[in-house]
């Protein structure tokens, strides 16, 4: 079932277009990761996406219903955003930062209630980290706290979770852990979107690439589809080769000169 | 016979001329702070660098002066000399609030410049400067409102004016003895007890021993505002701290407060204000309490001897201070007029 | 402690500065007559003794003002601090305080009664924020805050150039003093009419930062995730603004400029109560005011003569923030 879609978008800011033409169909339960070099308008995309910006022609439908025709709260009810981990400018606690998640379903004037801290306490539990909930969230590891954001994503019960680079700054066993994670979300059935720089992700965890290239050149479909050395090689500018090795995974890297 | 050249000729006439249009810088007179400076022979632009060295220069020479500090404001002009309501305003040159350039101040061509007022190394350093700079003399005189009768025998020995320094430096002499004779008459205990209020709230005063309050104290009027240090001076108040001090008298320079008063139920209970005792200052053409603090405050004597002590003061005060104005200031003022300054018109 | 509990500690507080401060003046008044004259009043009796003027025309105006000035710079900071995304940013980031001292001493320099004077600082603070805004929006960059403070920068320095300006031209024996004493702060000459229009001024102007207090601490997380949360961040942003300009500019009206409260006191409450913006604005709001009713008490009862709010709240406020850093170096800066 098809919960995001992107029909003929043209992205950019102002009057100046980045890229046009854009259409991509995400489903629930599944993983698209979207890939592409700097500069050529995979943040905007993104943005875009999210709502955070305005696109310049064509829709955004989320749910079925067009992003334009709803406001912030209508928008964060159907699409939460998982920031790359960064760390506050205040100490709040982890439950703080979760229970954030959950500004979309409380009134103008009304703070978090019981019900919400359950809501929010529950996201933590369904990643494992419940024991985090008092700890300041300044003062916790890199993994840690994007897990946090992640589970602030959660609380927000949204149906469609837009993860930035996620693994981006993390540790090798965190990376692992948050790529885990992603992959439990969408067997839930929640729908992820997840911009990355590192293709070998999207042979772990995506259903479906979208590919932004330079002079919007945009592609999307399944992974094995579009994820070609020659695709890609395309796509970076680089001469790329995929190879897989014993145990099946699939590695990218510069194309073996022959 | 040998005729000198006509070039000759042209150079010693030049040379002549060159020699009488120079200023003779004949005198080496020495200012209050020792400065040892040469002055002109004949001395008739003079440059007053503040406003108390402006109403000094006013009330000895004032045919010598070539400009105000600020211009008289509309009220004051029919109390000055009429030859001197319209001259020009210069600036100030006291180092403090200075707006004057000096490049303007040698395009004035005064003979010399005054100061009046305080001689410390600042200003002593200052003349020296300023002095230097602009190749004008410049002299401090010691403004301490006790050394005023010396001030005006130093001012009009520099002016060429001895005469009539004479003559006003014994009035003053005359008024502090009698300010001193009515207070050998009047016991410490009987003293009033004196708020001076500035500022159209009241609030804004000077602390004891400040150059504002100098001659209330001088009259034996006790400043009720002690301030942090010895020689005080500006300071802000609460009205609470006004009615735990009590003052059986209220000095005021501001018109709107004086008005107003009656009626501000947190100054009902003072005395003075209970008592009726506050009283509006008189200030056309300059103060008669503080600004300028200068020779003025000499008729501000006259002026708080009367209202501090009436029953002990000797003669009428409408008298006295249209003799002071005719004598110091050389303008005679109508029965109006004096009605008009005594009841603060103007403030 | 829960949060509640320190709220009610902090009232507890402000309550007992209040009866303090209502004690403590230069005219003697003992404490149990302090009391008597406030029962007194409460039922209805009328007043007419000194006790009663000094109590009730001099000193508690003077105390509740202190009071809502306190409440009112604590809460724009911690406003602002989470506007900004800084815990080290004061109410006059924006250059409300220099605007209204603009305001204020052009009323001083052409010899206005106070009211206008007030008035005319009231109104200077206004203009100055609405200037800057009004910049920032043409000069829209990527970063909005960042253009917001740069133009509050730009603003605030031409309004303080402009304060220099009038010092040159004031009269240097009678206008100078009146605005220097201006621009260091004081509440020596507020009656209880001043106190009636600041507060209700105030208490508008507070309303919508208690209201909208969750959402102000979730614009703390930026505007990108502010938004994706569900907040709209330009419209809260203009609230924020307009609000906590409201009550600064109407309190440096009655009392001057007053530095450092808005800065520190958000930084003490945090100490208390956790960073969270809907739990500190209120204990932020009660320090405040009990900061500044100790520090007005102080004002014109340590010496004969009144001391400038502005000269105390740096002295206190200045060592006594460095000692909070020292101890607390952990919890305030991440």
């Amino acid at each position: 079932m098809t919960v995001l879609e992107a029909k003929n978008l043209s992205i950019g800011y102002g009057s100046v277009a980045v890229a046009s033409g854009l259409s991509l169909s995400v489903s629930a339960g599944s993983v698209t990761c979207l890939l592409g070099p700097n500069g050529v308008g995979k943040t905007t995309l993104f943005k875009t996406l999210l709502g955070l910006l305005p696109p310049l022609a064509g829709q955004v439908h989320v749910d079925g219903k067009d992003l334009a025709q709803l406001d912030r709260q209508g928008i964060a009810r159907h699409i939460a955003y998982v920031p790359q981990a960064h760390s506050a400018d205040f100490a709040y606690t982890v439950l703080d930062l979760v229970v954030m998640g959950r500004t979309a379903y409380l009134g103008a004037f009304n703070a978090p209630r019981k019900a919400d801290y359950d809501v929010a306490m529950a996201a933590l539990d369904r990643l494992g980290i419940v024991s985090l909930a008092g700890r300041d969230s300044t003062r916790i590891s890199g993994g840690q706290r994007q897990l946090a954001f992640i589970a602030r994503a959660l609380a927000q019960q949204a149906r469609i979770i837009m993860m930035d680079e996620p693994t981006a700054s993390l540790d090798l066993g965190n990376r692992i852990l948050v790529l885990d994670t992603v992959r439990a979300l969408a067997h839930e059935g929640l729908a992820v979107v997840l911009s990355t720089h590192e293709p070998e992700q999207a042979f772990i965890v995506a259903d479906q690439v979208a590919a932004l290239g330079r002079q919007s050149r945009f592609v999307a479909g399944a992974v094995r589809e579009i994820l070609t050395s020659q695709e890609l090689s395309r796509l970076y500018g680089v001469a790329l080769g995929i190879e897989q090795t014993p145990s099946g995974r699939f590695v990218v890297g510069p194309a073996p000169s022959h | 016979m040998r005729y000198p050249s006509r070039r000759a000729i042209f150079s010693a006439v030049l040379g002549l001329l060159a020699v009488a249009a120079s200023p003779a810088l004949a005198r080496s007179v020495t200012d209050s702070a020792g400065r040892v400076v040469e002055i002109p022979e004949t001395v008739s632009r003079v440059f007053a660098a503040g406003p108390p060295a402006s109403t000094l220069v006013y009330v000895l020479a004032p045919e010598k002066m070539i400009g105000w500090v600020r211009p008289p404001r509309a009220a004051e002009k029919p109390f000055l000399l009429p030859a001197t309501r319209e001259l020009p305003e210069l600036g100030r040159l006291t180092g403090r609030g200075d707006t004057l350039n000096l490049e303007r101040l040698i395009a004035d061509k005064p003979d010399l410049i005054i100061d009046f007022g305080t001689i410390s190394d600042t200003y002593r350093s200052l003349a020296d400067r300023v002095q230097a700079q602009s190749g004008i003399p410049y002299l401090l005189i010691d403004g301490r409102f006790e050394n005023t009768p010396a001030a005006l025998r130093l001012l009009a020995d520099i002016l060429g004016v001895k005469e009539r320094g004479e003559v006003l430096a014994r009035a003053t002499e005359q008024t502090f003895a009698q300010v001193d004779g009515v207070l050998a008459r009047v016991p410490q205990d009987k003293r009033p007890k004196v708020y001076l209020a500035r500022g159209p709230e009241g609030l804004e005063t000077g602390s004891r021993g400040s150059i504002n309050t100098e001659i209330i104290e001088r009259v034996g009027g006790l400043n009720v505002v002690e301030g942090l240090r010895e020689k005080g001076g500006l300071v802000n108040v609460s009205p609470e701290q006004v009615i735990a001090w009590a003052p059986d008298v209220i000095i005021t320079l501001d018109r709107g407060f004086e008005t107003s008063v009656p009626s501000k139920p947190e100054w009902k209970p003072v005395p003075a204000v209970a008592g009726g005792r506050v009283f509006l200052a008189p200030g056309l053409p300059f103060g008669f309490i503080d600004s300028p603090p200068s020779v003025n405050r000499i008729a501000g004597l006259t002026w708080l001897l009367h209202k501090l002590y009436p029953a002990q003061a000797p003669g009428d005060l409408s008298d006295q201070v249209r003799s002071f104005y005719r004598l110091f200031y050389q303008v005679d003022l109508t029965a109006a007029d004096l009605d008009r300054l005594l009841n603060g018109v103007g403030n | 402690m829960r949060t509640a509990t320190i709220l009610l500690l902090l009232a507890a507080l402000l309550v007992a500065a209040v009866l303090v401060a209502s004690g403590v003046g230069p005219y003697r008044i003992p404490p149990l007559t302090v009391l008597e004259a406030l029962a007194h009043r409460a039922f209805g009796g009328a007043g007419g003794t000194t006790v009663d003027t000094v109590l009730f025309n001099i000193r508690l105006p003077r105390v509740v003002a202190a009071a809502f000035v306190g409440a009112a710079l604590a809460a724009a900071g911690a406003a602002y601090q989470s506007l900004f995304r800084n815990p080290l940013v004061s109410p006059d980031i924006l250059g409300v305080s220099t605007g209204a001292g603009l305001g204020a001493v052009v009323g001083i320099l052409f010899g206005f009664p106070v009211v206008a004077i007030q008035l005319l600082g009231f109104v200077g603070g206004l203009i100055t924020v609405a200037v800057v805004a009004t910049l920032a929006s043409m000069l829209r960059g990527s970063g909005d805050v960042l253009v917001l403070v740069l133009a509050g920068i730009v603003v605030g320095a031409l309004a303080g150039a402009a304060i220099s300006l009038v010092k040159v031209l004031a009269d240097p024996y009678d206008q100078l003093p009146a605005i220097t004493f201006w621009l260091l702060g004081s509440l020596a000459g507020v009656k209880a009419s001043d106190v009636g229009v600041t507060a209700a001024v105030v208490l508008i102007g507070l309303a919508p930062l208690v209201l909208l207090r969750w959402r102000v601490g979730v614009l703390s997380m930026g505007d990108d995730e502010a938004r994706a949360l569900g907040v709209e961040v330009g419209r809260l942003r203009a609230i924020v603004i307009a609000a906590a300009t409201l009550i600064t500019a109407s309190v440096v009206a009655i009392s001057g400029v007053i530095g450092w409260v808005g800065l520190m006191v958000p930084h003490m409450a945090r100490l208390l109560v956790g960073p969270r913006f809907d739990r500190l604005l209120p204990a932020a709001i009660l320090l405040g005011a009990a900061f500044m009713v100790g520090v007005d008490t102080l004002a014109r009862s340590a010496a004969r003569i009144e001391i400038p709010l502005g000269v105390l709240t740096a002295v206190i406020g200045g060592p006594l923030f460095v000692w909070l850093l020292a101890r607390n170096r952990r919890k305030l800066l991440p």
